[in-house]
């Protein structure tokens, strides 16, 4: 119930502020725009070629994932820091855990939402575009894992990173470069995904699903210790 | 409905309050003087919850802020040095807000506290547009939508033109009527006077602790001023009356202090006029507030 209250007033907040708006209405439109303009290129190769290709336009959405919630997470603890709310907010009966937990959902589930919104829309647009539809083999299982098993793992980790980088940062435009930290994850998709080009494998998910709940649950560990009251209201500058 | 026992706190090496004992009862105003760095927003912060303390304990509300935080933390309004608001949210939004953590379900309440304030009517404008006087009186009608039974103000008048100042001091004068306790920090000595029922003055350790009055007279005693028509001096020397303690001469004043004003000040009196003094006016002496504090904290300075 506080938890549901701590967000909306977030959602509120954040979504007045331009650079907040900007990451997260233009930029998913701009990367499915991005995927459907390669496809859009490609649809008149072979069926083989063509599944590289869609291999290339999924790493947009795996972008998206990290890219919002590193936004919203700086702003949203930055925000607090800056206007001096922590205080006033502490004073509340909110739970320290209840705090941390709701900074976290405010900038996991838009990126969440957002990401499957527009792949959604991508997919429709091919299904127009590609006069034989979408080709075999393509839309595989461990494609559909990728967009849906591994980006809730990447979306907290960009938020957890950018939640700590920006609780100790002093300066808020150096914290939302550090949260740039985030995409490290990314790259590791990015790089095999780009070498392997087809193979997306079961495997390879399945590693990288790994290495993001070990990452995320050590982040989660420091981030219950940042977010306690005394912490934040004497350490956090 | 306060109540403090040896409560310290320490920053790593540097003791911002040490071994203060205090309490606040119910429908009383208790002002917390001290100088810049005295520890008085610490010891705000370990009464709401907000901070543990290194050593001592605090009962508020019937809760050990040590043992029970969690339980102060609903039953107390604060009202911190910086308001604290969401600029970027309207006036109704930010008190809502807090309204729904502190778990009031009622809208009408949030009505209640705006009218209280006298923000009904800027309700829907972004805080960014509002003066630090409206910031300062909404940060007022956030720490009083729960409706605690306790209050802990730092500062709550500070950056108000004198007629909202005024409006608040009226407001908390009410709300103590309404059996609240209510800590007071505040630099401006007129208004402890004027509100509080006792006063505290803190540097780090609390120096003293009573009624205005009862201050002034502890550390000043009674004194009578005579104002005669013209300097007198050698007056004090020659006065020999057995319960005159002191007599100091300052210009045309003649500062006495004597046992028992009722029963000394006529033949105080009739002795000047035998001496040949023309006497003007006669009174007790008025000690400010401001003097006893000074007293105090430099008092405390020197030792
Ligand atoms: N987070 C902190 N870390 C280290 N020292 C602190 C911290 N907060 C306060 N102090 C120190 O504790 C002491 C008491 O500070 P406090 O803010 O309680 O004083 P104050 O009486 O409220 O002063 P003011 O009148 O200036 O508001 C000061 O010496 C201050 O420097
Ligand atoms: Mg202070």
């Amino acid at each position: 119930m506080r938890l549901r209250v701590l967000v909306l007033k977030e959602w509120a907040e954040l979504f007045r502020i331009k650079m907040v708006l900007y990451s997260c209405a233009f930029m998913p439109l701009l990367m499915a725009g991005f995927a459907g303009f390669m496809v859009w290129q490609g649809r008149t190769l072979p069926p083989e070629a063509q599944g590289p290709l869609f291999n290339a336009a999924l790493l947009y959405f795996l972008i998206l994932p990290v890219m919002i919630p590193a936004t919203l997470g700086v702003y949203s603890v930055v925000g607090e820091k800056e206007q001096g709310t922590l205080e006033p907010l502490l004073a509340t009966p909110l739970s320290d855990l209840e705090l941390f937990l709701g900074k976290s959902l405010v900038a996991v589930i838009p990126a969440l939402l957002l990401t499957w919104g527009v792949f959604g829309l991508f997919l429709l647009a091919v299904l127009f575009m590609m006069p034989g539809g979408i080709p075999e083999g393509v839309l595989s299982l461990p494609w559909l894992l990728s967009i849906f098993g591994l980006s809730p793992f990447m979306a907290l980790f960009a938020a957890l990173v950018a939640m700590l980088i920006s609780s100790r940062a002093s300066d808020s435009r150096a914290a939302y470069q550090f949260a740039g930290l985030a995409v490290v994850p990314v790259l590791v998709p990015l790089i095999v995904y780009s070498a392997r080009l087809l193979a997306v494998d079961l495997r390879f998910v399945a590693l990288e699903g790994g290495i993001l709940v070990a990452l995320d649950v050590a982040l989660l560990y420091l981030g219950i210790k940042a977010f306690r009251r005394e912490e934040i209201l004497i350490r956090w500058k | 409905m306060i109540q403090t026992l040896g409560l310290t706190r320490r920053y790593g090496e540097r003791v911002a309050v040490e071994d203060l004992t205090l309490e606040v009862k119910a429908g009383e105003v208790l002002g917390l003087l001290g100088p810049n760095g005295a520890g008085k927003t610490t010891t705000v912060r370990m009464l709401a919850g907000l901070l543990a303390p290194s050593a001592g304990e605090a009962y508020v509300a019937g809760h050990r802020v040590t043992r029970e935080p969690e339980k102060v933390r609903p039953r107390v309004g604060v009202v911190p040095e910086n308001p604290g608001l969401y600029k970027r949210l309207t006036v109704r939004q930010n008190l809502r807000f807090f309204a729904e953590l502190y778990g009031v379900g009622d809208p009408r309440r949030v009505e209640e506290a705006l009218a209280l304030v006298g923000l009904a009517e800027r309700a829907e404008e972004p805080v960014a547009t509002l003066s630090k006087g409206l910031r300062q009186r909404l940060a007022l009608a956030r720490a009083l939508v729960h409706d605690p039974p306790v209050l802990l103000l730092d500062e709550p008048t500070s950056g108000l033109d004198p007629e909202a100042a005024k409006e608040v001091r009226d407001l908390l004068a009410e709300l103590s009527l309404a059996h609240r306790a209510i800590l007071l920090c505040t630099h401006n000595l007129a208004e402890a006077e004027r509100l509080c029922h006792r006063i505290a003055v803190l540097k780090t350790r609390l120096l003293a602790v009573g009624a205005p009055a009862e201050l002034k007279a502890r550390l000043f005693g009674r004194r009578i001023v005579v104002t005669l028509a013209r300097p007198a001096p050698g007056l004090p020397q020659v006065l020999n009356l057995p319960f005159v303690r002191s007599a100091s001469l300052d210009g045309a004043k003649l500062f006495v202090a004597v046992e028992e004003p009722e029963r000394h000040n006529p033949l105080l009196v009739r002795r000047l006029v035998e001496l040949g003094a023309e006497i003007l006016y006669v009174e007790e002496e008025e000690r400010t507030l401001e003097e006893v504090y000074l007293e105090l904290v430099e008092g405390d300075r020197a030792a």
